[in-house]
């Protein structure tokens, strides 16, 4: 894998997450019955990042879950085997507008297999979508309603997230590489 | 085919001497004219074989055959069997009476004998000990005598009746032919499948434990000797029995045995499979066993290996082990497979096993056969010892295919199969 | 993903699969606690359920573990005396490989019977119980509950009690609870032992170990399926093999007693520690594995065909 660019630095991060935190807060008029969900792997810390900032936004306890789709993908989306991770949703999804975070958005695939799963665990008033990246390259008619940066790019390239929780640092790279990948 | 033969460059042996020794042989009308370093024929219709690398050795007796016929004949019939002897280089066997009818009378007697005309293979019938095998009545064994029985046996059964087992071993001195004894004591046997021990109970398998064949066969050494009987006991499976055996004999006993192609070449270990065609009675047993029936072979207490030839259809084999019928076949690969055993992987001399198949078996049954002798009977088979091949399912000769040595790979091919100065197999 | 995709023994998952298995058996037991417990995971593929032994819990668990996976489950169950011999059992193997399925979930009363269908056709094949040979499932749903309950394996002590020569089950429990670290060994008179079992410790008496043990694990007893019938009645069983409230009170802090089930009640543990239903005695683990059950039955499904 070839570095080609640094797409967003450690800065750049905290100011698209905290920029994007109070996107939410505005479009919601508040954080009434919000929660929020971090798709596994990267989308968890990420999630966790802003929905400390809402809460200290609101001065209000504002729930987290974590949402493993391993069990709702199609075989197209992904040919890496991943791990499955722990989804741990202790409360209720139903009536409530639930705030999906992702790390990437690429296909589509994820989010649709993301939907199904919080739809098996309740009847949520609303879903919106929070990405870092979109990337492009759609398959599925998915949108993201807060979107960090649009970042067209070509198939044989890989956007790497990386982010303290997870990898020690905090940024974003475009890499080469030479498998057809998420 | 030309009834001279000219074989030349031979490697003999002679089923009487252990060492073996290069000649020529000369074939006339059925006998053997001459065996000496080197004949010259002026030749005229002959046929020449070039026995350079080969060897030869008396046309084998198999004393365990089961022929199923009259009765099953879709397993097998007297014809087949005997082309699955020929390619075996067999040229003479005794047929076991448990057949439907049972060979218990002079009538069937006959039968076998005169099916077995014209089929290449001198083929003798046992007679049976009891009526119909039932264990119960002793059958004619002065009129099956005359009428061609060469011994007597109930073999697939046992005679449970201890007192019924030493009426029969008195009665049968009056004519001279050995009792085939198959020992199995039921209560330790019933529904039993394979040798009791580690393998069986991994496995899940009912065992059969080593009492069914050592608490019978040491009852019938007991009878044997109050009665004077002359007895045969055969497939040996277990330690026990090789050791009761040569007590027996240093004791004067005048007893003798035989094992199985199969039972020398695997242990209990082949159970893994599940694979059908092991499932034998007696079983395949511990690798102890079998170093212990090596040992027999080489210090003399066996006398004879057999192949216990028992054909079964694939119906009967290619269902769960425990619904499987009991038995392998064993005709065509009784001298590869006790050669590959014996000589190649325990260095046991050819000479002596080609006693164990040929001169020992005839002269228990006091057959005229199984010598390579000037002026006897030309009943020879060739074979090349170095030949190094698979046994594959598709080139099985007999009616049914259940063969425990499928996907072996065995030493000693048959070339030539030679009956009655007729070449009547040629390997390929 | 399995490295071999058939699972007949329990000898055919590596350590690392069967710790695998279990973690992804985590995530179902979550799944089977909420309301909606179904994911589609394996929606479109088919399972069947090939019983030539009757079996309602082992078949319903199955049923139950491809269902909550969203996969199409059949049921075919046999006699074993109608489908006889051989060629029998492959002919209705065939006739529902025919049907384009995608597993088959096999028992049979034959030792190697599932070996032997296996051997024959080209889809994978979890063996479900073959005669007296092997119950793979059932060993990892026992393990599961064992680490839900203790955490780790390492040195717990196992007494497997009752009829090892005639259990499947003792034959998977034991190589997997040996692989895995445990001290196992038997409570069995003669007559229940096989010739050869693998050196382990043998005790004829339960009340030997009840002080000692953190997991009695208690063995079916079948008084009319001894072909033999060489053990001599439930009066005696009762003194020497079963487990009542006086032996329960024996056992040490933390011990957990399992079964395979199901219970026969007043022969292996008394209907007072079986309660009516559930047994109302916390270290009784038998309801927990018959739940770990489905979970590690979808686990297998879902790392076979997904």
């Amino acid at each position: 894998m070839i570095e080609k660019a640094t797409i967003l630095s450690a800065a750049d991060l905290d100011r698209v997450i905290k920029r994007i935190s109070h996107e939410i807060v505005e479009r919601n008029r508040g954080c009434d019955n919000l929660v929020v969900i971090g798709l596994q792997k990267r989308g968890v810390p990420l999630g966790k990042r802003i929905a400390a900032n809402l809460e200290s936004f609101e001065d209000r306890k504002i729930y987290f879950g974590k949402l493993d789709v391993s069990f709702y993908r199609d075989d197209y989306a992904s040919k890496i085997k991943v791990d499955i991770e722990k989804t741990e949703i202790d409360f209720d999804v139903t009536d409530k507008n639930v705030i999906l975070v992702d790390d990437v958005l690429f296909t589509g695939r994820t989010i649709r297999a993301a939907l199904d799963a919080i739809m098996d665990l309740g009847r949520p008033k609303s879903i919106q979508l929070v990405v870092l990246i979109d990337r492009g390259h759609r398959e599925l008619p998915v949108k993201a309603d807060y979107v960090g940066k649009n970042l067209p790019t070509s198939r044989n390239e890989k956007v790497a997230v990386r982010l303290t929780e997870t990898d020690s640092e905090d940024i974003v790279i475009l890499v080469e590489s030479k498998e057809d990948v998420k | 085919m030309y009834e001279k033969i000219f074989i030349k460059n031979a490697n003999i042996l002679d089923g009487k001497k252990v060492k073996p020794f290069k000649a020529d042989l000369y074939i006339k009308d059925g006998i053997i004219e001459d065996i000496k370093d080197s004949i010259v024929i002026e030749s005229k219709n002959i046929t020449k074989i070039d026995a350079e690398g080969r060897t030869i050795i008396p046309g084998m007796v198999d004393i365990h055959v089961h022929l199923r016929d009259p009765g099953f004949e879709e397993k097998e019939t007297i014809e087949s069997g005997a082309e699955s002897a020929l390619a075996g280089g067999i040229t003479t066997l005794i047929c076991m009476p448990n057949t439907i009818p049972v060979l218990d009378s002079s009538a069937l007697m006959k039968y076998v004998l005169d099916k077995g005309k014209g089929t290449g293979v001198n083929i003798y019938p046992a007679g049976a000990m009891t009526k119909g095998l039932g264990g119960k009545e002793i059958t004619e064994l002065g009129l099956l005598s005359e009428a061609g029985a060469v011994c007597y046996t109930d073999d697939g059964k046992a005679v449970a009746d201890a007192r019924l087992m030493f009426e029969i071993m008195r009665y049968s001195t009056q004519f001279g032919k050995p009792l085939m004894l198959h020992e199995e004591v039921y209560s330790f046997s019933k529904s039993g499948l394979g040798h009791e021990g580690k393998y069986s109970t991994s496995l899940g398998l009912e065992g059969i434990s080593r009492f069914s064949d050592d608490l019978m066969i040491g009852r019938d050494i007991d009878l044997a000797k109050a009665a004077g009987a002359r007895i045969h006991i055969t497939h040996l499976s277990t330690m026990g029995a090789v050791d009761m055996i040569r007590k027996a004999k240093k004791e004067g006993l005048h007893i003798s045995c035989d094992v199985t192609a199969h039972h020398l070449f695997f242990d209990d270990s082949c159970l893994e499979s599940f694979n059908t065609n092991f499932k034998v009675k007696p079983p395949i047993r511990g690798a102890k066993d079998r170093q212990a029936l090596i040992e027999g072979v080489k210090d003399g207490t066996i006398d004879a290996v057999i192949s216990d030839h028992a054909p079964h259809q694939d119906t009967d084999k290619n269902t769960t082990f425990k619904l499987a019928e009991f038995g392998t076949i064993g005709l065509e690969t009784l001298f590869a497979g006790s050669y590959t055993a014996l000589c190649r992987q325990c260095k046991v001399e050819p000479g002596k096993l080609v006693k164990l198949l040929a001169s020992g078996p005839a002269a228990l049954m006091g057959l005229d056969t199984g010598t390579i002798e000037k002026g006897k009977r030309a009943d020879l088979t060739l074979i090349d010892l170095d030949s190094y091949y698979e046994v594959k399912a598709g080139s099985i000769v007999s009616k049914s295919k259940n063969s425990a040595f499928i996907g072996q790979k065995l030493y000693g091919k048959i070339i030539y199969t030679i009956s009655n100065g007729k070449i009547m197999y040629e390997g390929v | 993903m399995l490295s071999k995709k058939s699972i007949l023994n329990i000898c055919d998952l590596s350590t690392e699969e069967v710790l695998q298995v279990m973690e992804t058996a985590d995530s179902f037991t979550g799944i089977s606690k909420r309301e909606i417990k179904k994911v589609p995971t394996l929606r479109g593929k088919t399972v069947v359920n090939l019983f030539f032994e009757l079996s309602t819990r082992t078949r319903t668990s199955f049923e139950v573990a491809a269902k909550r996976l969203s996969a199409d489950m059949i049921n075919f169950v046999a006699s074993s005396s109608s489908l006889a011999k051989g060629e029998s059992i492959m002919d209705t193997v065939r006739t529902i490989l025919a049907m384009q399925v995608d597993l088959l979930v096999v028992r049979h009363s034959d030792s190697g019977a599932v070996k032997m269908v296996d051997d024959q056709i080209e889809i994978p094949v979890i063996n479900a119980g073959d005669g007296k040979h092997q119950h793979p499932t059932q060993a990892l749903l026992d393990l599961y509950a064992i680490r839900g309950r203790f955490g780790s394996f390492k040195g717990l002590k196992v007494a497997i009690t009752g009829d090892f020569l005639n259990s499947r089950v003792a034959r998977s429990d034991m190589a997997l609870f040996k692989e895995m670290g445990m001290d196992v060994f038997l409570v069995a008179p003669s007559m229940l032992l096989p010739e050869d079992y693998s050196g382990l410790k043998v005790y004829s008496d339960l009340e030997d170990v009840l002080k000692d043990v953190d997991i009695l694990y208690l063995l079916r007893m079948q008084f009319e399926r001894q072909d033999k019938k060489f053990y001599p009645s439930v009066e005696e069983y009762n003194r020497f093999l079963s487990l009542n409230r006086e032996r329960l009170k024996k056992m040490k802090k933390g011990s957990v007693v399992m079964h395979p089930g199901p219970v026969n009640r007043g022969i292996e543990i008394s209907d007072e520690i079986m309660g009516k239903g559930k047994s109302p005695y916390e270290n009784v683990l038998i309801e927990h594995q018959v739940t770990s059950g489905v979970a590690i039955r979808m686990a297998l499904l879902y790392h076979i065909l997904g």
